[in-house]
C-alpha cells in the first residue's frame, strides 16, 4: 500500500513538473506586464512542432536541433510582442490579454495548416519507456530530466533576476515602468526580450512534454490550463511559487485520482484555482504588493 | 367583350402556368437533383481535434469522382458538397442549415461524430432529408428508426459485446478491465461490455474514465495495473489509447489489448506508439486497406488517380464503404428520383453483400444496416484478420 502510494505521488511530481514548467513561463510575462498570456501553450506547441520539423524533415541530430528550437522560440516570442502587444494604443491589460487570446488562435490555425491535425509522435532521445525501478516506484528517464531541468531553471532564473543587469533592469521595468524608462532601460527591448524569454522556456516544456502527450495542435490545452491553476496557486509572481505549486497540483491530482475518483481528476485543478483566490489570493508564495497612491 | 377576352386570356394562362408546372414537376421534382446532378452534402473535421477523422469526407469525394467517370448514376453525376465543422456541433448545425437552404442539397452520406449527428438529426427529419451512413456507432441513430436516417455503423454496444464474448469465451481470460472515455461514445461501449458480462455471470474486474482533454493518466493506469486483469478493452480517442501504451509499458503491464473500431487504423497506431500497438486485437466494421477485395483494389486505382496525396488508410476507405448503400439505392431508384423512392429503395436493401462492409440489410421498420464486424490483430504494423464476420445475434 505504501508502495502504491509513494508510486502516485511520484507520478504527481512527474506531471507536477511540467505544468511548473509552463507556469515558469506564464509567470516571467506576468510579473514584468501583469498580462496573462494566453498564447502560452500555443507558443510552446508551434516550437515543439519546430523541433519535430527539424528531427524528423531535416534529420538533424537531437544535440543541435534542440538549441535551434529554443532560438526559434526566443525569436517567435519576440515577434508576437513586437507584432500583437506593442502597435496596441493605450493598452488596458484586459485588452493585452485579449490580443494574447488572438495570437493563441492565429498560432493553432497556423500549426493546424502547417502540420496538420494528425497525432505525431516526437522523436524524442529521452525516453519515457526507459524507466528505473527504485524500491517498487516506477520513474522514467524523461520524468527524471523534467523534474531536474525545471529545478535547474528556476534556479538559473533566480540568479538571472537577482545579479545579471538584464534581471534587474527586467525587474525594474515591472515594478515601475516610467522610472526604469528615466533611468535610461529602454523599456520596451525589455518588454520582447521578456516575452522571447517566457517562449523558450516554453518551448522547453513542449519538447519535454511531448514524448508523454504526443504532438498534435491540441497538446498544449490541458497542459496550459493545470500550469495556469499552478501558477495561481504559487502566487502568479512567484517562480518558485510556480515550481511549488505545478508539485502540489500534480500530486493533489493523481491522489484524487487515486482515492476519490478518475472522474473528476481534472476538475481538481479548477478548484483549486477558486480554493486559492477565495482564501489567499496572493498565492502561497508571494507578497501581496498594495500599491501606494 | 373585353371581359370577355380577358376571361379567355386568364384561361390560356392558367393552362401555361399549370403545364409548365407539370413539367417542371416531371423533369426536376426534387431538391438537389437536377437533369445531370445529385447534389449530395456531408460534414467532417477538416480542422480540429478529430481532424484525423476527416479523411473519410475525402473518400467519400473519391468515391463520386469514380463513380462520375464510369458515368455517374442513371446519367447524373454525383456532386459532394463538404463542409468542415471542427467536430464542433454548433458548427454542424450551421453547415446543415447553409447546405438545406442555401445549396439545396437532396441528402446526406456520412457525417463524423456523435454529438455533430444529434445536433442535427431532428432538423433534417422534420425536413424529410434523407441520411446515410453517420459515422458513429452510435445507437441512437437506428433506435428508435426514423424513416429517413439510415445507421451503418455498427454500434459501440454491439462492438463491446462481441469483444468482451471473444475475451470471454474464445480466449478464456476472465478478468476483463475497461478503460473508457468519459462520455456518450465511451458510455456506450462500457455498457456493452457489462451487458455481455452478465449474461456470463461475471463482472468487470475494474472500469476507469478519462475525459477527452486529460493529459496525465498515470493515476489510471496504476488503477488498472492494480485490478490485475488478463485483458483491457479501451473506448478512448487515438491519443489517450497511445498514451495508455507507452503509460503501461512503463509500469510493465502487459494485460491482452483490445479496443474498438474507432482505433482500427493499424499503421497510424502503430507509428504513433512506436510499436506497442503490436498485439492489440481490435474489430473492424470493413475490409482492412490492405485487403485483397476486388472493390478494395479498384477503390485503390481511383485513389490513385483521383486524390494520390491521400493516406489510403481506414478512414479513408470508410468514406467509400459508408456511400456504397446510398448509391445502391439510387441505382434502384431509378431516373425518375425523389427523396420518397429513394427511402423506399433504401428498404428494398436486403441481405446486400456487393459492398466492402457485410450484409446489409435495412426495411421499413429496419434503420440499423449492418450489425456485423470481424476482429483483427495488430501485427507488425498491419492489420491481421483473427475471424470471420461475427454478428450480433
Amino acid at each position: 500500500m505504501l508502495s502504491q502510494l509513494s508510486q502516485v505521488i511520484a507520478s504527481g511530481l512527474a506531471i507536477g513538473s511540467c505544468y511548473a514548467l509552463i507556469a515558469l513561463a506564464m509567470v516571467i510575462i506576468y510579473k514584468t506586464s501583469e498580462v496573462l498570456n494566453f498564447a502560452q501553450g500555443e507558443m510552446a506547441m508551434v516550437s515543439t512542432f519546430i523541433a519535430y520539423t527539424l528531427l524528423t524533415t531535416y534529420d538533424i541530430p537531437f544535440i543541435i536541433a534542440f538549441p535551434l528550437t529554443l532560438l526559434f522560440s526566443l525569436i517567435l516570442g519576440m515577434i508576437i510582442e513586437f507584432l500583437f502587444l506593442r502597435p496596441a494604443k493605450d493598452p488596458t491589460v484586459l485588452g493585452l490579454i485579449v490580443i494574447t487570446l488572438g495570437a493563441e488562435m492565429i498560432l493553432y490555425g497556423i500549426a493546424g495548416w502547417k502540420w496538420g491535425a494528425e497525432t505525431k509522435s516526437f522523436p524524442s532521445p529521452i525516453l519515457d519507456t526507459k524507466v528505473y525501478n527504485i524500491k517498487g516506484i516506477v520513474i522514467s528517464q524523461l520524468n527524471i530530466w523534467v523534474f531536474v531541468v525545471c529545478i535547474g531553471l528556476m534556479l538559473l532564473l533566480f540568479l538571472f533576476f537577482r545579479f545579471s543587469t538584464l534581471g534587474v533592469a527586467m525587474k525594474a521595468t515591472a515594478q515601475n515602468h516610467m522610472a526604469a524608462r528615466l533611468m535610461g532601460i529602454r523599456a520596451k527591448r525589455i518588454l520582447s526580450f521578456t516575452w522571447g524569454l517566457s517562449a523558450l522556456i516554453g518551448a522547453v516544456a513542449g519538447v519535454l512534454i511531448a514524448p508523454i502527450t504526443l504532438l498534435d495542435p491540441n497538446m498544449m490545452v490541458d497542459p496550459l490550463l493545470k500550469a495556469f491553476a499552478s501558477a495561481v496557486l504559487g502566487g502568479m509572481t512567484s517562480m518558485p511559487g510556480a515550481a511549488v505549486g505545478g508539485g502540489i497540483l500534480g500530486v493533489v491530482e493523481n491522489l484524487f485520482g487515486w482515492y476519490v475518483s478518475t472522474e473528476f481528476k481534472s476538475v481538481v485543478a479548477f478548484a483549486i484555482i477558486v480554493i486559492v483566490l477565495c482564501v489567499r489570493p496572493s498565492g502561497l508564495l508571494a507578497r501581496h504588493y498594495v500599491k501606494k497612491v | 367583350m373585353v371581359s370577355n377576352y380577358s376571361k379567355s386570356v386568364f384561361v390560356v394562362f392558367s393552362f401555361i402556368i399549370s403545364l409548365s408546372f407539370f413539367f417542371s414537376h416531371s423533369i426536376a421534382s426534387e431538391v438537389g437533383i437536377s437533369d445531370d446532378t445529385i447534389k449530395i452534402g456531408q460534414w467532417s473535421p477538416q480542422t480540429g481535434p478529430a481532424a484525423l477523422w476527416g479523411s473519410v469526407a475525402r473518400g467519400t469525394d473519391c468515391y463520386f469522382k469514380m463513380l462520375n467517370a464510369e458515368g455517374g448514376i442513371h446519367g447524373r453525376k454525383l456532386k459532394q458538397y463538404l463542409r468542415d465543422d471542427a467536430y464542433q456541433p454548433p458548427r454542424t448545425v450551421g453547415a446543415v442549415k447553409e447546405l438545406v437552404g442555401r445549396v439545396g442539397v437532396f441528402g446526406f452520406v456520412g457525417g463524423v461524430g456523435t454529438a455533430n449527428g444529434m445536433a442535427v438529426k431532428r432538423f433534417l427529419h422534420t425536413r424529410k432529408i434523407p441520411w446515410v451512413g453517420p459515422l458513429s456507432g452510435s445507437s441512437k441513430w437506428a433506435n428508435p428508426p426514423t424513416r429517413y436516417l439510415f445507421a451503418l455503423y455498427p454500434n459501440y454496444i454491439d462492438e463491446a459485446h462481441l469483444l468482451t464474448s471473444y475475451a470471454y469465451m474464445t480466449l478464456d481470460k476472465k478478468r476483463i478491465a475497461f478503460f473508457y472515455q468519459n462520455d456518450d461514445y465511451g458510455k456506450e461501449g462500457l455498457m456493452g461490455a457489462k451487458k455481455t458480462l452478465k449474461r456470463y455471470n461475471a463482472k468487470l474486474v475494474h472500469e476507469v474514465s478519462v475525459e477527452p482533454l486529460d493529459t496525465d493518466i498515470s493515476s489510471q493506469i496504476l488503477k488498472l495495473k492494480m485490478s490485475k486483469p488478463d485483458v483491457v478493452i479501451l473506448w478512448l480517442l487515438p491519443k489517450h489509447a497511445a498514451m495508455t501504451m507507452g503509460a503501461a509499458a512503463k509500469m510493465s503491464f502487459k494485460p491482452v489489448w483490445m479496443t474498438t473500431s474507432t482505433l482500427s487504423d493499424v499503421p497510424l497506431m502503430h507509428k504513433i506508439t512506436k510499436g506497442l500497438w503490436d498485439g492489440v486485437i481490435f474489430d473492424s466494421f470493413g475490409e482492412l486497406p490492405d485487403s485483397k477485395h476486388p472493390l478494395m483494389i479498384k477503390y485503390k486505382k481511383a485513389r490513385d488517380e483521383f486524390a494520390p496525396r491521400e493516406n489510403w488508410g481506414v478512414f479513408f476507405t470508410a468514406g467509400f464503404l459508408f456511400a456504397e448503400p446510398m448509391i445502391e439505392a439510387f441505382r434502384r431508384a431509378g431516373r425518375d428520383l425523389t427523396r420518397e423512392n429513394f427511402v423506399d429503395a433504401m428498404e428494398t436493401i436486403k441481405n446486400w453483400d456487393k459492398g466492402t462492409g457485410h450484409k446489409i440489410t435495412f426495411g421499413p421498420n429496419q434503420r440499423q444496416g449492418q450489425r456485423a464486424v470481424f476482429l483483427a490483430k495488430c501485427q507488425k504494423g498491419n492489420g491481421v484478420r483473427l475471424s470471420d464476420w461475427l454478428e450480433v445475434k
